[in-house]
């Protein structure tokens, strides 16, 4: 008698499952950068909204031994400034950058792209896995690494049981990168730095949100991937946030949790432009036109179709305002925006590993 | 194309190799030892970052014996070698001892050459149960055990228990019952799970890696809060090798050779089942050595439970910590394709090698 294990059963679930995760990584390079147009599961940070509506003050300069509450309601004790520091995120490789602490950036995340430097620093997590050991091979000081599961919780756990200090992210909203930039400051004694940054995007998504406030707000359908299911931004979250802020009323999911939405939906929900997320992996206007179903679409029908840097829009680090930017450009294509300079130091990393403060 | 050649040769080698083998046990369990013994010397000694062999040494005989030969190696290395080799190759070692042995006694019990460690049900609610686990949003941890350890470990054996009681109330012989009850419980499991996947999110990653099971979270407390649940319970599982075998003859001739069937057969699946949630809840769920060392061992050392169950322990420690080292090696893929991919081929050519008739 041949009677199925309950394991083959189990293995075309995960298989599904790798289906799923396949679909979300070839066209929803968010899932790559940490989730950020993911649902808030409850185990979201509660004080980063209220922290960043606080004013930005400057605090004084962050002395070691430090204690921080991350992201994950972890504790943080830092005995001395990090001089060997890991980030496993693309979003956290940015801010150190940013606030001038790239240089002692010792390994990183293998999606990590921006800046050019990081290409030559060894990567030690993957997808789907981090490597411990070469992180302790490296006499790694702190580990900033991506919460809400962007990596790995076994190896965070293990990391911390092995003494090495892990600081874990994970921005729900706008609000949230800012926090979260500020906390690395703090972490790795540049929060100084951390602060200029943050004061000066506020200004910039202050000043996209001003130049678009006035404007009618078009519905607006973010396309993440549509090779097989159509995967848009959830209710709520980071994206649905930045479409907002750039003048669009968002076509979302309906639901927290999912992240597809059925084209019958799509269709009944009319979006007057569509945002090609997808645009890096080959999409293009001409090819939403032709799909079946899609042509009832007032998007379809004007062409506003508009194609985007996924990485930069969706990506909760440093070049946030200019993905705001992009996103309020395509999707209020006569839109006049005012200049928006050069976010604090991250075009020349300034060297200041004391953290003193900036000018 | 030259395998039909090759074919040629390697069948008398392979037949005489077996043949060996067979007659004498013995050699081949002390063989087994050998290869286990090698297997965690590489699995110690290779990783991700290089450490020279005479400090791997030097380290171990430091942390284990107390000795200093005078070596002098990073702290990073110490460890590298003692914080997360070690653990981690010790870990491969027991699930792959306890997965082997409950996989060999779930077989003999059912009396069926497709069951494995989780075919009563443990697998999906050990999924399940992780599942709702990665799901709950509070963190507490006990020996580094969270909430999904814990979860898988109670529900893979809330499944079996729910399953044995079921069947027993059934006009089906136990058996039977048995097999059928662990089909149909474990496939509305599996549906609880896919929902529980569904509605995820983002946590859908973690239950993907619970699904395919390793050994990358693995540290001395884990280790030392399950080892001696897997292990002592496959020691006492090959002290009742005697039972095993009278299960392999049918129920009806066990009872008849004096074998309290009802008992027997509720402690054994009990120790298999305890067996098989303590390894799951360390690993994950690591596919096919469960299923097929123990049928290996049988091809070789025939169905005597006495040698199957030892040897079985051995092979499965052996394959795991190797399996776990290529994976490592190859950047962290799951163990349970490597284990697959080295022992399928394995297990198809000694099929088609054996001489004696098979049986369970």
């Amino acid at each position: 008698m041949s009677r199925r294990p309950t394991l083959s059963r189990l293995g075309s679930l995960a298989a599904a499952a790798a289906m799923i995760l396949a679909a979300c990584s070839t066209g929803a390079s968010s899932s790559f950068t940490y989730g950020p147009s993911l649902p808030v599961p409850s185990a979201a940070p509660g004080g980063s909204k209220a922290a960043s509506l606080a004013p930005v003050s400057p605090s004084p300069a962050a002395t070691f031994p430090l204690t921080l509450t991350d992201d994950a309601h972890g504790v943080v004790v830092l005995p001395k400034q990090p001089r060997h520091i890991v980030s496993l995120t693309p979003a956290t490789t940015e801010t150190l950058f940013a606030i001038g602490a790239g240089d002692r950036l010792v390994a990183d995340g293998d999606f990590d792209d921006y800046p050019a430097e990081v290409k030559d620093l060894p990567h030690v997590a993957t997808y789907s896995s981090v490597d411990v050991e070469k992180i302790v091979g490296l006499g790694a000081d702190l580990v900033i690494a991506g919460g809400n599961g962007f990596n790995k919780p076994d190896a965070i756990s293990r990391l911390k049981g092995l003494g090495i200090p892990v600081l874990v992210v994970y921005a729900p909203d706008v609000a949230g990168v800012l926090s979260d930039i500020r906390l690395i400051g703090d972490a790795v004694g540049n929060g100084s730095q951390a602060r200029a940054l943050t004061t000066s995007m506020q200004a910039g998504i202050d000043s996209v949100k001003a130049a678009t406030a006035g404007l009618p707000q078009p519905r607006t359908f973010y396309e993440i991937d549509a090779t097989k299911d159509i995967y848009g931004p959830a209710p709520d979250s980071f994206l649905a946030q930045e479409i907002q802020y750039a003048g669009g009323n968002p076509i979302t999911t309906g639901d927290p949790a999912i992240f597809s939405i059925p084209l019958e939906k799509l269709v009944a929900a009319d979006p007057q432009v569509i945002v090609l997320g997808d645009s890096a992996y080959g999409m293009t206007a001409a090819v939403v036109a032709a799909r079946p179903g899609w042509k009832t679409m007032t998007a379809v029908r004007s062409g506003a179709i508009e194609p985007i840097d996924d990485l930069v829009v969706s990506r909760p680090g440093p070049r946030l305002v200019e993905g705001l930017r992009l996103l309020a450009m395509a999707i209020h294509p006569d839109l006049v925006l005012p200049p928006y300079g050069s976010p604090g130091p991250s075009a020349s990393p300034v060297a200041s590993p004391s953290g003193s403060a900036l000018p | 194309m030259a395998t039909r050649a090759e074919a040629g040769l390697v069948q008398p080698v392979v037949a005489g190799w077996l043949d060996r083998a067979r007659s004498r046990p013995g050699l081949l369990f002390a063989g087994l030892v050998v290869v286990l013994s090698a297997a965690l010397v590489l699995g110690v000694g290779f990783g991700t970052v290089s450490i020279a062999p005479v400090d791997t040494l030097g380290i171990l005989v430091h942390r284990l014996l107390g000795l200093n030969l005078g070596g002098h190696w990073t702290a990073a290395a110490e460890t590298i070698v003692f914080e997360i080799r070690l653990p981690r190759v010790l870990s491969a070692m027991v699930v792959g001892v306890g997965l082997s042995v409950a996989g060999a006694t779930f077989q003999g019990l059912l009396r069926n050459p497709l069951a494995d460690p989780y075919v009563l049900g443990t697998a999906s609610g050990a999924a399940l149960g992780a599942a709702i686990g990665i799901l709950i949003p509070i963190r507490i941890a006990l020996f580094e055990f969270g909430l999904v350890q814990l979860f898988a470990f109670i529900g893979a054996l809330l499944a079996v228990g729910v399953v044995y009681r079921i069947s027993r109330t059934g006009a089906l012989s136990p058996l039977t019952g048995l097999l059928l009850t662990g089909y149909a419980v474990g496939s509305l499991l599996a549906a609880g799970l896919a929902l529980t996947m569904y509605v995820s999110g983002t946590n859908l990653r973690q239950i993907f890696f619970f699904l395919l099971g390793g050994f990358d979270g693995s540290s001395w407390l884990q280790l030392a809060g399950t080892a001696p649940l897997i292990l002592g319970g496959s020691v006492l599982i090959m002290l009742r090798a005697g039972p095993l075998n009278g299960f392999l003859l049918g129920e009806e001739t066990a009872g008849n050779l004096g074998v309290d069937v009802r008992r027997e057969r509720v402690i054994l699946l009990g120790l298999g089942s305890l067996v098989t949630a303590a390894a799951v809840s360390v690993a994950g769920l690591v596919g096919f050595v469960g299923l097929v060392v123990p049928h290996l061992v049988r091809l070789v050392v025939g169905p005597n439970a006495r040698r199957v169950l030892p040897i079985s322990a051995l092979l499965g420690a052996s394959l795991m910590v190797g399996a776990d080292l290529l994976a490592r090696v190859l950047g962290e893929i799951p163990v349970g394709v490597v284990t697959a991919v080295i022992g399928a081929p394995f297990f198809l050519v000694l099929l088609r090698q054996t001489r004696s008739a098979y049986e369970l």
